[in-house]
């Protein structure tokens, strides 16, 4: 089975190769359209360079900490994981950057949708076949050297053993849970900072180019316009792709980990897991996963090999069927070759061999659901989108309201299939069930994200072909293939909220099991005393904490925001020749300003998310961590939810506007429509996309410190001293 | 450096001398010197030295370059009553300039009578007065009603446009036509049903207030300028048109 993994990760990047020379060879166009890219392309490298000289500072003291207080093998698996998410990052987003002005040209040559859609999804497929390949190769690197060569996974070794410290782990589940946390790490930073950096960008194009001087979007005197291209590729591409990667490498581990405990737990009980059984239930998420990379690429090779019509939106949504369809279908194969013929009952499996699958099936079908509601709630084909742009002609207080009321209403139905997934996948498969749901929903990745990156490369080749007077018709192609690509971003941000859900209740079950110490072998009570004072206290701080978060990062993009309306107007203020077209703008200082801006503000919300559970541990123990990760668990979910859909549905409220409703462009119910976007732009853009990555790497870093804070926090030592 | 005449009638009637090209005289005016001014601007190329109200002499004394060699860029030689102390032959072209500086040009024509005349027609006033007003009237007998001494209300000679009327039972579906119809439409479908009516009345006026912006979306079959000497047209450029050939303009100006 390991040879079979090693081939779909070797063809998985092979084929990402063979996407990116061939976006790579096609025409860039002319000069004047090669001057726009590499300007965005300079941009974006620039921003990532400075990022990850930063992120690698706290790389290294995360994983001296790790080498010192944990173990060797976390603080390698830590390095492991944060190259491989900051490596799918920056390819997918140096393809973004050199797929853009292709598809831009594309459209230019061939003046046809479908073709033009084949080159931004090639470009897309780039990322996702990295974000698949690279999350699945270092996850067998540590398999492999971790589990099978240093005998981590062997049955003897799947123990709870003691360190220098004094510290209970599970070797292995260490390891895998410091592969988690670098992948964890790199997106915390890619989406925070890229999520500030893209719409300080975005907000200072729009409030001074298109509000006060009221020059059209990506219009080339706009000194912010390419900033903001280069926002949609450090936001959009590298922050999506590594928060993926994390969700799904997430997921994948806290399966692995639960394994372990299950088997170590359940030794001395009457019906102890077997040997071979743990064997296969920690390396069956490896086989599913690649099962999944397999489809993905067949469904990717797919689109790309036939003809394709002129309804982006119909094709990239059966391309994501066939992949969903096809790893439902090999994996019930796999499924049932893995676990045939073996007695699953001490592993919670209620209907046999194909109990996991069953799971998977249940994330799959409940991260579809969660997507077509996401897109319910946010399209424009819809009531509640609608309904915002109706709200318009009153105002922009009743837009506000309205968006409001959308968001808040759509939190439900999305909750209400989250907790009918979690229990059904529960009474099928126990919490092993429940992480494989997890895996189900993100088994396609590969696809989804291909589908998700390809939104940003049809965004900027838009900006591209607007920059470079192109055609109309020109324009209308990469307008249309934009437009589908804000559905698919819809869709993308309903996954991962909803896989996160499911991957933090897997992760805090395992918490609760990494509590348990070497002579715990006869079984661990899962159970968090609600009553407990200091879960009590936990959970009330976790469900205010992702409003502190938030509350920060908007602030954090306000901040940056407003140092770009300044530079944009100080430019317009002092060379009037920009908008009379005789002088060029100063195009590098506002990305210099959005770069600082979002590395300065992106330290504070990034750290607390670290902080936060070992600050709560050390202080007041496991049982205000416990507390803490379900409060700000159910909190952030919540939040999530809210701010993606209200700030989908007020983004394209404005949009319907724009296309010829309510008076369209101009009217009064536009500048209504238009502050209603420009409330949610860093709500759905910055806020939400972060909230995920809050809730889980909260879960990766209390399961890692977990046994450490359980034996030193002061409430502890307090108590024990007074009790003296 | 030759000096151009420009007679701007929104959002004031002017006529100013100017050694900038039409291009660069509506992007200079649209967005101002030293700030983004960001106002839009309405104005039509004059064929100077005719009749004596205009102060030609004066114009060629002082329009001049600036002595580092730019070129005079305004010198305003009338702010009140200059439309119609231009004759209708003297006018050329038009240029309809967007707030952030893009200026279409259309071309003077014959006066040509809508298509599909459905009854009545929506007008925009421009100058010398601004009000919007609708009128069984078609554009010809309009014009002619409005600069027609017998009437008490009249001008000497007037700047108009048609404007585009879609179906205003329907205003979610009403197209980029920008901020007319968001307010008191009750009260324009009340205008135009009075005219419908058959309550003798050929015009009613829909609002007097001054409008500071244009509304280049719902520009209909063109702009009209009536004398008591006649009527010349300035036929706007048709959607497919101005998407090939103007699509920058076109996109300023929240057409597209």
């Amino acid at each position: 089975m390991f040879g079979f993994i090693v081939i779909v990760i070797i063809g998985a990047l092979a084929f990402a190769a063979i996407n990116y020379s061939a976006v790579k060879k096609k025409s860039a166009g002319s000069e004047e359209m090669q001057s726009i890219a590499s300007a965005i392309q300079e941009g974006a490298d620039a921003f990532l360079r400075l990022e990850y000289s930063l992120i690698l500072k706290i790389v290294i003291v995360i994983a001296a900490l790790l080498l010192v207080v944990v173990s060797w093998y976390a603080s390698v698996a830590f390095i492991l994981g944060a190259f491989m998410s900051a490596s799918a990052g920056w390819i997918g987003m140096k393809i973004a950057t050199i797929s853009n002005v292709r598809v831009s040209n594309t459209a230019n040559e061939t003046k046809d949708i479908g073709a033009t859609l084949k080159v931004a999804f090639q470009g897309g497929s780039v990322m996702g076949l990295c974000v698949g390949g690279f999350a699945l190769l270092g996850l067998a690197i540590v398999y492999y050297v971790f589990g099978v060569l240093l005998g981590q996974v062997d049955p003897s070794h799947l123990v709870i053993k003691t360190n220098w410290l004094g510290i209970n782990d599970i070797p292995f589940t260490m390891t895998v849970s410091g592969y988690a946390l670098g992948c964890s790490i790199i997106a915390m930073f890619n989406r925070v900072g890229g999520g500030i950096y893209t719409k300080a960008a975005d907000m200072g194009a729009d409030l001074v180019g298109k509000t006060e001087a009221g020059i059209p979007e990506d219009d080339p005197r706009n000194p912010a316009t390419i900033a903001d291209n280069v926002g949609d590729n450090v936001g959009d591409v590298a922050g999506l792709g590594s928060d993926l990667l994390e969700s799904f490498v997430g997921a994948i581990i806290s399966a692995m980990v639960l394994a372990s405990y299950i088997f170590f737990t359940s030794g001395h009980s009457d019906n102890p897991v077997s040997a071979e059984l743990v064997s296969k239930l920690i390396s069956f998420p490896i086989i599913f996963a690649a099962a999944g990379l397999v489809s993905s690429m067949l469904g990717i090779f797919i689109l790309l090999k036939s003809n394709v019509s002129a309804k982006p939106h119909a094709e990239l949504n059966k391309a994501t069927f066939i992949a969903a369809g096809l790893t439902i279908t090999i994996n019930a194969v796999l499924t049932w070759l893995v676990f045939r013929g073996m007695d699953l009952s001490a592993a919670g499996f209620q209907l046999g061999a194909l109990s996991p699958w069953i799971c998977a099936v249940l994330g799959v079908v409940s991260g579809i659901l969660i997507g077509q509601m996401a897109e319910r709630y946010t399209s424009y084909d819809y009531k509640p989108t609608k309904g915002i742009a109706a709200a318009s002609m009153e105002g922009a207080a009743l837009t506000i309201t309205q968006g409001m009321a959308v968001g808040m209403k759509s939190v439900i139905a999305p909750v209400i299939t989250l907790g009918v997934a979690i229990i059904a996948a529960h009474s099928v498969a126990g919490l092993y069930g429940v992480a494989m749901a997890a895996i189900g929903m993100l088994s396609f990745v590969t696809m989804t994200v291909s589908v998700d990156t390809y939104g940003p490369i049809a965004d900027n080749a838009g900006g591209i072909s607007e920059m470079a007077h192109l055609d109309p018709e020109v324009r209308e192609i990469t307008d249309e293939l934009d437009a589908v690509g804000n559905t698919t971003a819809a869709i993308g941000k309903g996954f991962a909220i909803g896989s996160a859900a499911l991957a933090a209740l897997s992760l805090f079950a395992s918490y609760l099991y990494a509590q348990a110490g070497p002579k715990a072998a006869e079984g661990v009570d899962l159970v968090l005393n609600m009553i407990n004072t200091m879960t009590l206290a936990g959970a009330l701080v976790g469900a205010a904490l992702p409003y502190l978060f938030s509350g920060i990062l908007i602030e954090s993009v306000a901040n940056a925001a407003r140092a770009m309306v300044q530079e944009v107007r100080r430019q317009f203020s002092e060379h009037p020749g920009i908008l009379t077209g005789e002088e060029t703008p100063d195009y590098r200082e506002c990305i210099s300003i959005s770069s600082a801006g979002a590395l300065k503000e992106m330290k504070i919300p990034a750290l607390i998310s670290v902080v936060t559970p070992l600050g709560g541990g050390f202080i007041f123990g496991p049982e205000f961590v416990g507390g803490l990760l379900i409060g700000t668990t159910l909190s952030a979910i919540m939040l999530a939810l809210f701010t993606a859909n209200a700030g989908g549905a007020w983004d394209n409220g404005k949009k319907y506007v724009e296309n010829g409703h309510y008076g369209g462009k101009g009217s009064d119910a536009h500048s209504a429509a238009v502050i209603g976007d420009t409330v949610g732009d860093p709500l759905k853009d910055t806020v939400g996309p972060s909230l995920d990555i809050l809730i889980k790497i909260m879960a990766v870093i209390s399961l890692i410190s977990v046994s450490i804070f359980s034996k030193f926090n002061l409430f502890s030592l307090l108590s024990s001293l007074i009790s003296l | 450096m030759a000096v151009h005449y420009y007679l701007t009638v929104f959002p004031m009637e002017a006529m100013v001398a100017s050694q900038l090209e039409p291009e660069q005289f509506g992007a200079y005016m649209a967005l101002g010197d030293t700030k983004a001014a960001a106002e839009q601007l309405m104005f039509i190329e004059v064929e100077g030295g005719f009749g004596d109200f205009f102060d030609w002499d004066f114009a060629a004394k002082k329009c001049n370059p600036h002595s580092d060699g730019r070129p005079k860029r305004s010198l305003y030689l009338s702010v009140y009553r200059a439309l119609e102390n231009v004759p209708l032959e003297a006018l050329g072209t038009m240029y309809l300039v967007t707030k952030d500086g893009r200026s279409l040009a259309i071309e003077k024509d014959e006066y040509k009578a809508p298509a599909n005349w459905p009854g009545f027609a929506l007008y925009r006033e421009y100058c010398p007065m601004s009000p919007l007003a609708v009128s069984s009237l078609d554009p010809k007998n309009y014009g002619d009603y409005m600069t027609d001494p017998v009437n008490k209300v009249h001008a000497p000679s007037i700047l108009f446009a048609d404007l585009r009327v879609g179906n205003l039972d329907d205003i979610e579906n009403s197209g980029n036509v920008g901020n007319l119809y968001d307010k008191n439409l009750d009260h324009l479908k009340d205008c135009i049903q009075s005219l419908q009516s058959g309550k003798r009345k050929m015009t009613k006026i829909v609002d007097r207030s001054n409008f500071n912006t244009s509304f280049y979306q719902i520009l209909g079959e063109g702009l009209y300028v009536s004398s008591d000497t006649g009527i010349v047209m300035y036929p706007m450029p048709d959607r497919d048109a101005l998407k090939k050939n103007h699509y920058d303009w076109a996109k300023s100006a929240l057409i597209y």
